[in-house]
């Protein structure tokens, strides 16, 4: 079920592990697992990079019900970073304009069908829901 | 785990292209001076930092009148350009 990774992108190889566990025993399709990782990845970068000096290891849980997959991450130690905030990224820009600074999350927001971000005595936690076609 | 192939010609890219992978990309990358093709024929995921590393190459290449070509995307590697609106900045064969 759920699991707890340390603070380091170096932690990718066993989130993907992780994942590929579990999106096996979930059953769920080659489009769908790859939405899961990807989304997973985009956001624990995030919570790394954003904040570094966060002591508590992040939670990643990835349940299954019906047609439903909910991935929650939670980080216990961290600075407010609402993820459903921030500005849309100009996708349209020409090349010279492109930065690659809030793609990750742009991609999240087209990958999943919903997107929630709550904070509470430095604890975020996140929680997005992708509906299997 | 993601393998590049660097040829004289082509790029080929197998694997996972995740965040853990970037700074062993950009040398590769890095060393790209003209059009070359990137094969995508083996690559099954690749993350926004991946399309990082492609995107600051196209945007170096294209000052000098050059640019990488994109080949044998994945459905699903191509949704993410699409998303990304990459697939206007690259040529994607």
């Amino acid at each position: 079920m759920e699991q707890h990774f340390t603070r380091d992108i170096e932690s990718l190889d066993a989130i993907f592990s992780y994942l590929g566990e579990r999106t096996v025993s979930l059953d769920l399709d080659d489009g769908t697992t790859f939405a899961v990782k990807m989304a997973v990845e985009e956001l624990f970068t995030n919570m790394v990079k954003y904040n570094r000096d966060g002591r508590a290891d992040i939670l990643i849980d990835v349940r299954r019900e019906a047609d439903d997959v909910t991935i929650v991450m939670v980080d216990a130690d961290s600075e407010p970073f609402d993820i459903t905030s921030l500005s849309d990224v100009d996708t349209n820009a020409p090349l010279h304009e492109r930065r690659p600074g809030g793609l990750g999350i742009h991609l999240v927001r087209c990958l999943m069908d919903e997107v929630s971000y709550e904070y509470k005595n430095r604890r975020t936690s996140i929680r997005l829901v992708k509906h299997i076609s | 785990m993601l393998q590049i192939e660097k040829g004289s010609d082509q790029i080929v890219l197998a694997g996972r292209f995740d965040a853990t992978q970037v700074d062993a990309a950009s040398v590769v990358f890095g060393q790209v001076e003209e059009t070359i093709t990137v094969r995508f024929e083996g690559l099954d995921y690749i993350s926004s930092a991946g399309l990082s590393v492609l995107l600051h190459t196209q945007q170096r290449l294209s000052r000098k009148g050059h640019g990488l070509r994109l080949a044998g995307m994945s459905p699903h590697v191509r949704l993410i350009f699409d998303y990304a609106g990459l697939d206007s900045v690259f040529q994607i064969e």
